[in-house]
């Protein structure tokens, strides 16, 4: 062979070799070169991810273990890179996931380990009442699961993540600027609906163009989820509240009572933001914050993100969507819910530490070195040292989650949904009724059930 | 010269074998990027996935079936954003090539800035769509500058007061208007070099017999010029049955799903759709995307022989 063809074919070995070399490179055993112990973390929320990557430094002093968290955005990229990397074996040590449904599909479907074991009641017992059970799978959950869900797979009471930040929708925030300058009373919130309805009125009576209501209707579940749901729960109570999804549902959305709500909730047809329906949620808390908005609607993670545009606490006025005066319910709470948990994967080789990772951000120290870094909520009860770590504005929200259970909205309890529960559908409908109005209520409520139906069909 | 029957001497194998090593990776990055990913892809479509469980759920042709009419919620949805793409994809192409042929034909007939009037056409081109799509959001706002300008110049009536994207009678057809000011710099370009390339004594022959400007147009440069407009209406309505970045970005499909198009709702059963089983709704829908592309193909490569 000659010289020439000898190098060449070198060269073709060479390439061949390192293609295969780079495609095979990274994955397991990296992880432990140096003999110490290093977690990798995958977070969807940024904030989330700059106050894990803080507090780490103070974890790693108590225990040696590294970790190193990353932060993948927004909520579709992170759901398609976790995909991805299940299917190559690239998953890191613990994954930061939506509470009430995506942990329990990921646990379900093979991604995170069960640690029902390492859950004891001691651990359970730090946590707020209502965030204790959630990423457990029971038996209802796999019941209502159509025969080919993966939840099928499952066994009642397997625990695939543990709270981690906790919350509620549906909170209102007001400028108290705008209400002082419409002559309304900055410092005392409606009472009622309708008398919400009527501060509306004032301030865009005021200002046609920035007295309105804010919310990333681009986003269009928003307004259903947020506004719609604890407005129809307050109108009728819970149970009848519930029997609007039912399947074969005989007072479904079409029936008075789902029409009386979806009239009630368009009646903020006139007092929508010019251009809501072409903001995300982000673009219209920043609109609220620039003042291009008198009202805005959001959760209780909201207030952060508000003072990060700028936007000072104390001109904030809150308070939770309030009920109609002709509703069942006179007041209305909000039950906290647990909005993201914490799980192990399971294709892990440090699931020791990464159990002590989770135990120790969800202990009093840690949840609350991280809320203060990140002002969320977390799911970890601080008691008497709520208003220290949080801060008194955001402590302040943890009100709203006091109440009688009877008119608590209670936005994690999804039994009564079919299991393939989808809020886009009826979140578009809803907002082809307001501020669209191509839609009566009655048509709506007619649209609404034909979406439920095909929902519960999906789950026979 | 040809081998006796036991194959290749040992003298000549590390030629044979270096011309394989050469080839190897490309047949192995098609047969890992196409061959698979297509043969995967397919076979998605006929069950129902996560995206995380090790095993599919097998339904057969129910997928179709369900986006075509089976699934009372899929398959209207599906009809509508069938609708809009189809106007997208009539509307888009036309309007690039009624606007860019006689830009064409100016930027051709002049001899002063012709560079730099060809430099600007196509700034529209050089930056990132998902960028200029942005930059458009704030245009199209209901304080933003469109609006701003409307009214400043006495026309506040044609101001639209919920914003461009967010009236339903407008979304779409400004969405549509963007998708054209986006395409028409290399719908001229590809005009222009077709243009230099005619002989320049057609058009003085044409002069000479008295032939008007909109005749030559008419009866020289648009019959000369059908193969490129054949190929500008295929980039365009490729670009529409594929393209969903500008509807992602822009509207997300809104105001209340009006301008929903085919690619978008693929998008979104893939990853819009939480951790329901919906990625083999989305394969089925984009193995129909990719049939109706086929037709449209063969339709194209039949109008072009038929110019030829």
């Amino acid at each position: 062979m000659s010289s020439v063809r000898k190098r060449a074919l070198g060269a073709a070995v060479a390439l061949v070799v390192g293609v295969v070399v780079a495609g095979c490179g990274g994955g397991a055993g990296e992880q432990q070169q140096s003999g110490e112990q290093t977690l990798k973390m995958w977070t969807f929320k940024k904030s989330h991810a700059d106050a894990l990557n803080k507090v780490a430094a103070q974890f790693k002093s108590e225990t040696g273990i590294t970790v190193s968290v990353e932060a993948v955005t927004p909520d579709d990229v992170f759901v398609s890179k976790v995909q991805s990397a299940a299917q190559t074996n690239g998953l890191p040590d613990v994954l930061e996931v939506h509470a009430g449904g995506e942990d329990l599909e990921m646990g379900a479907s093979g991604l995170l380990q069960d640690l029902q074991g390492d859950v004891g009641d001691a651990w359970k017992q730090r946590l707020l009442p209502t965030t204790r059970e959630s990423g457990v799978m029971t038996q209802q959950r796999i019941d209502d699961a159509a025969s080919d869900s993966p939840f099928k797979s499952a066994k009642a009471g397997q625990r695939f993540s543990v709270g981690f930040t906790a919350g509620a929708f549906g909170i209102v925030y007001a400028n108290k600027d705008k209400l002082q300058a419409a002559g309304l009373d900055p410092n005392t919130p409606p009472k009622t609906w309708e008398e919400f309805l009527d501060a509306l009125k004032a301030t865009t009576g005021k200002d046609a163009q920035q007295g309105g209501l804010s919310l990333g209707l681009k986003v269009s579940q928003t307004g259903y989820n947020w506004i719609y749901q604890p407005l129809a729960h307050s109108y009728l109570g819970k149970d009848r509240f519930q029997a609007l999804f039912a399947k074969g549902a005989a007072q479904g959305f079409a029936s008075p009572d789902g029409v009386k709500t979806l009239d009630v909730y368009s009646k903020l047809t006139p007092y929508w933001m010019p251009g809501s329906t072409t903001l995300g949620i982000d673009e219209a808390d920043i609109a609220f914050a620039q003042g291009k908005s008198a009202f805005d609607v959001g959760g209780t993670f909201t207030l952060a993100f508000l003072a990060q545009n700028g936007m000072s606490p104390d001109k904030v006025l809150t308070f939770p969507i309030p009920p109609s005066s002709e509703g069942v319910n006179k007041e209305i709470s909000m039950s906290p819910l647990a909005l993201t948990g914490l799980g192990v994967t399971a294709t892990t080789q440090n699931r020791a530490a990464a159990v002590k990772w989770i135990d120790w951000l969800t202990s009093p120290k840690g949840a609350g070195a991280v809320a203060k870094e990140s002002l969320d909520l977390p799911a970890t009860d601080l008691g008497a040292d709520a208003e220290a770590l949080l801060g008194a504005d955001l402590a302040a929200l943890q009100k709203y989650f006091t109440g009688s259970p009877e008119s608590a909205y209670d936005a994690a309890d999804v039994a009564f949904f079919p299991s393939d529960y989808d809020q886009v559908k009826p979140g578009d409908l809803m907002v082809r009724l307001t501020p669209l109005q191509e839609v009566s209520p009655q048509q709506a409520g007619t649209e609404l059930d034909k979406i439920m139906g095909s929902m519960w069909k999906a789950t026979e | 010269m040809d081998e006796p029957s036991g194959g290749r001497s040992p003298r000549r194998w590390p030629g044979w074998l270096t011309g394989w090593a050469f080839v190897l990776p490309a047949i192995a990055l098609f047969a890992v990027m196409g061959v698979y990913t297509i043969g995967s892809g397919l076979a998605l479509s006929f069950a129902k996935w996560n995206g995380f469980t090790p095993t599919w759920n097998w339904v057969g042709i129910q997928n179709y079936l369900d986006l075509l009419y089976a699934d009372p919620v899929l398959a209207p949805e599906l009809r509508r954003a069938g609708w809009n793409t189809l106007q997208v994809m009539i509307l888009a192409p036309l309007l690039t090539v009624a606007i860019s042929l006689p830009l064409a034909v100016a930027l051709n007939s002049i001899r002063r800035l012709r560079a730099v009037l060809r430099s600007v056409y196509f700034l529209p081109y050089v930056t990132t769509g998902v960028a200029i799509y942005f930059a458009w959001r704030y245009v199209l706002e209901p304080d933003g500058a469109i609006n701003t300008l409307l009214r400043s110049l006495g026309l506040g009536t044609l101001a639209q007061p919920q914003g461009f994207l967010g009236n339903p009678d407008t979304a779409l057809p400004t969405l549509i208007l963007i998708l054209v000011w986006s395409s028409v710099p290399v719908a001229t370009l590809l005009y222009l070099s077709g243009l230099q390339a005619v002989d320049p004594n057609l058009f003085e022959a044409a002069q000479i017999d008295g032939a008007a400007p909109r005749h030559v147009l008419r009866r020289i440069i648009w019959p000369l010029l059908r193969p490129i407009t054949a190929a500008i209406v295929l980039l365009g309505v490729r670009d529409t049955l594929h393209g969903f970045q500008i509807f992602l970005v822009m509207t997300r499909g809104g105001p209340g799903g009006h301008t929903d198009v085919l690619a978008l709702m693929a998008y979104r059963l893939s990853f819009f759709k939480g951790l329901a089983q919906t990625l083999g709704l989305a394969s089925a829908l984009g193995w129909l995307l990719f049939a109706a592309a086929v037709l449209l193909t063969l339709a194209n490569a039949r109008m072009l022989r038929r110019v030829r």
